[in-house]
């Protein structure tokens, strides 16, 4: 492209962005519509990519196309594979969209549509997909060693075994937090529980399909699959018509909870290839329709946000999780901005496919923003339900009131007007009891999306869609609980097998039993806490995993850091220190009011103390050991990361004033004998 | 246009672990079936359920 016309497009396309912007910014009448939110987005995330990233990746990183690649280098057909840079992209994408990226925006949409909107575009370009992209480079760099692995050499073994400890309970938190959604969406729900359930069996026919009839057609199986979901969608409405079928599958939140933790502990023990694969190649290709099908939607209906920009809630008295916009809405979205998890696929399976250093540059930075992108969207899709109906799904009834004429008094109080015939209306459109303190982000969501999509069918059909939009919420989320489990045990028997040298092996039954059922009891433990807890769990719930994830980034920050510094100096150490710092203040003061807040709705110990000096119950003194148990795993954290912390920084110290070698362990440069053709 | 959808087949069948099994047959030297399908994906799999998944 002649250089001026590059110069008046990139121009063209800096005013729009600093104009949507500067327009979602100021704007403050009573409605917005969300393709001004989609512009600023795409305009920022445009520029971030084509000129920070782009900086990046040539000053910083100095990528060099001639550097031949794990992929090439280590090539065996297996893990380590040139790819096809879109491929790489696409497969990296699938990876690291799960369940936060559209949970996490519906929840701090209760601050108004602003703060989150604005966190997702600036800590997506200066943060998340920085983190995403250094991480990637650094891995690819050292043939395709793990965050972990490059802790451990980079900084020390002390970086390397907190980084290690850090990573499980995070899984327990996340395990837990992400039941808490599905057990939300699916309790009193004939309809979303057969729905779910019977993915199930449709799982287990696909993986005897794929194990025994047809070996390796994994594409015919999805589409199978795909169409015995959506038939068991139209069979769900027909059980909760039922009288006979729809108690069979109307469960209370408790019972939802065992049997996920039963579900859970069953299917980690299962062989892999028989439920646990195929629902995951199901819920992948799902996953991607879905994000495709809602950013088609959203585009071709383009619907007015009806959430202000900031709410009452920015004084930190929101319902579904209480506290200021800063820190809690910079850790309450956390994957859409910058996720810690991100490290672990980026220095997982993606730098061993990636066939030339500068594929990273799109594939590290740029699926991030796709990612931030898809929390836009979410946010899009909660922010357009009418705000009464918003705070009537995600508030617990322990603040709103049990009964839907008190829940809706109290939200029309604040400002939000909303009826209990319009409730019940909404609730009979979609096909379930109730939508009443439906917390944990994924029934508004799905509401929203329903209604975006019903643009298209007319409103006979919003039933349909937002069953559809749990199931797929739901599918992942079985996924990241079985698979997650799987993990956990295999960490927990790594770190016991230093104990206890049998506990170590993967394939000793009685290992494997012991350590799943740890795990499980672990998440299990704080699933069924926050189904019991009055104020619905994801007040605190959601919180601790927001904190969790986003000390892990701070530790892979850590690490990236340490390898630029031993790189340039403290030259371009900004690039990474950036994120860093804000990562540490936000997490940190957030941490410490979760801990040590006056108020009981957001400290810990302050709402022990509460329940401590009201009536005494059975289920008051648990309450008050939950309390000081979640500030225990919270400040445990803290002083987890901050020992990472003080030993990256002593590592930098001796860096930079010399008494410390820097000793990059790169593998050494190798010419590529890559063709042109072979990329 | 045309390569635009062979690309997004390609990413679909990557995700489906269909080309993964095609690379493996080629370096085995090896023709489809049941028993080539089990030893790739018990391998694929093994691997990779035991790395961290995102949240």
């Amino acid at each position: 492209m002649p250089k001026l016309l590059s110069r008046v497009l990139w121009g063209v396309i800096a005013i729009t962005g600093a104009l949507c912007l500067g327009g979602i910014a100021t704007y403050r009448g009573e409605s917005i519509n969300s393709i001004w939110l989609i512009l600023a987005a795409v305009c920022v995330y445009l520029i971030a990519f084509r000129f920070y990233a782009h900086f990046i990746a040539a000053k910083v990183m100095l990528l060099d196309n001639l550097r031949a690649t794990p992929a090439e280098r280590l090539r065996d057909g297996h893990d380590y594979e040139p790819t096809n840079k879109w491929i790489v992209f696409g497969h990296h994408f699938a990876a690291i969209a799960g369940p936060g990226p559209l949970v996490g925006p519906t929840l701090a949409a209760q601050f108004g549509y602003l703060p989150g909107t604005l966190w997702i575009i600036l800590g997506c370009v200066l943060g998340g997909a920085v983190q995403d992209f250094v991480i990637l480079f650094c891995s690819m760099r050292r043939n395709g060693k793990s965050v972990g692995q490059m802790a451990r050499e980079e900084i020390g073994k002390v970086g390397g075994f907190v980084a290690l400890i850090t990573v499980l309970m995070i899984m327990i938190i996340l395990l837990a937090v992400t039941g808490l959604v599905v057990v939300n969406a699916l309790k009193g729900s004939p309809w979303g529980t057969f729905t779910i359930a019977a993915t199930m069996p449709i799982a287990v026919l696909m993986g005897l399909y794929l194990r025994f009839w047809r070996p390796g057609k994994v594409l015919e199986v999805s589409a199978i699959g795909f169409v015995l979901i959506l038939l068991s969608i139209f069979g769900g409405e027909w059980v909760s018509k039922s009288e006979s079928l729809a108690p069979m599958f109307t469960y209370s939140g408790i019972a939802i909870a065992v049997m996920l933790i039963v579900f859970g502990f069953t299917a980690s023990a299962l062989p892999v290839w028989l439920l646990l694969a195929p629902r995951d190649y199901l819920s992948t290709f799902v996953k991607l329709g879905v994000v495709l099908m809602l950013a088609l939607g959203i585009l071709a209906v383009r619907p007015e946000l009806q959430l202000p920009a900031f709410s009452r809630f920015a004084d930190g008295t929101g319902p579904i999780f209480a506290g200021k916009i800063f820190p809690f809405c910079f850790i309450t979205i956390a994957c859409g901005a910058i996720s810690g998890f991100h490290s672990l696929i980026s220095s997982g399976t993606t730098p061993k496919l990636i066939a030339r250093e500068w594929h990273a540059w799109p594939v590290g930075y740029g699926s991030m923003l796709l990612e931030g992108f898809v929390a836009i969207m979410a946010m899009i899709a909660a922010c357009a339900l009418q705000p009464g109906v918003y705070f009537a799904v995600n508030s617990p009834a322990g603040i709103v009131g049990a009964t839907p004429a008190a829940a809706t008094a109290t939200i029309s109080a604040w400002g939000y007007a909303v009826t209990p015939d319009q409730m019940s209306a909404l609730a009979a459109e979609v096909g379930e009891q109730t939508l009443f303190s439906r917390t944990g982000g994924a029934p508004s969501l799905a509401l929203g999306m329903a209604h975006i999509f019903a643009k298209f069918g007319g409103e006979k059909i919003l039933g349909f869609w937002y069953h559809f939009a749990i199931m797929f919420e739901a599918l992942f989320i079985l996924t990241v609980i079985d698979a997650g489990t799987r993990v956990g045990r295999f960490m927990l028997q790594d770190l016991l097998g230093h104990i206890y040298k049998p506990l170590g092996r993967t394939g000793w039954m009685p290992g494997v039993l012991l350590t799943s059922a740890l795990v499980v009891c672990g998440w299990g433990y704080f699933l069924y806490n926050g189904v019991n807890d009055p104020l619905g769990g994801i007040n605190s719930l959601w919180p601790l995993f927001g904190i969790a994830n986003q000390l892990l980034a701070a530790i892979a920050l850590c690490v990236a850091t340490t390898i630029l510094i031993k790189m340039h100096g403290a030259k371009f150490m900004w690039v990474t220190c950036l994120p860093l710092s804000w990562l540490i203040v936000v997490t940190f003061t957030a941490g410490w009011q979760k801990i040590f807040s006056d108020s009981p709705k957001i400290g810990f110990l302050a709402a022990a103390d509460a329940l401590a000096r009201g009536a005494q119950t059975a289920s008051t003194s648990t309450l008050i050991f939950n309390n000081r148990l979640d500030a225990a795993v919270c400040g445990t954290f803290l002083v987890l990361v901050a020992v990472i912390l003080v030993d990256s920084i002593r590592v930098w110290i001796g860096l930079l004033d010399g008494s410390k070698p820097s000793v990059l362990s790169e593998a050494p440069f190798v010419l590529t004998q890559l063709k042109p053709e072979q990329v | 246009m045309r390569s635009f959808w062979k690309t997004i087949v390609a990413i679909l069948r990557e995700l489906a672990d269909e080309n993964a099994y095609a690379r493996f047959l080629h370096a085995e030297g090896a023709v489809a079936s049941k028993e080539t399908w089990r030893r790739f994906s018990d391998h694929r799999l093994k691997a990779k359920y035991s790395r961290a998944r995102c949240c």
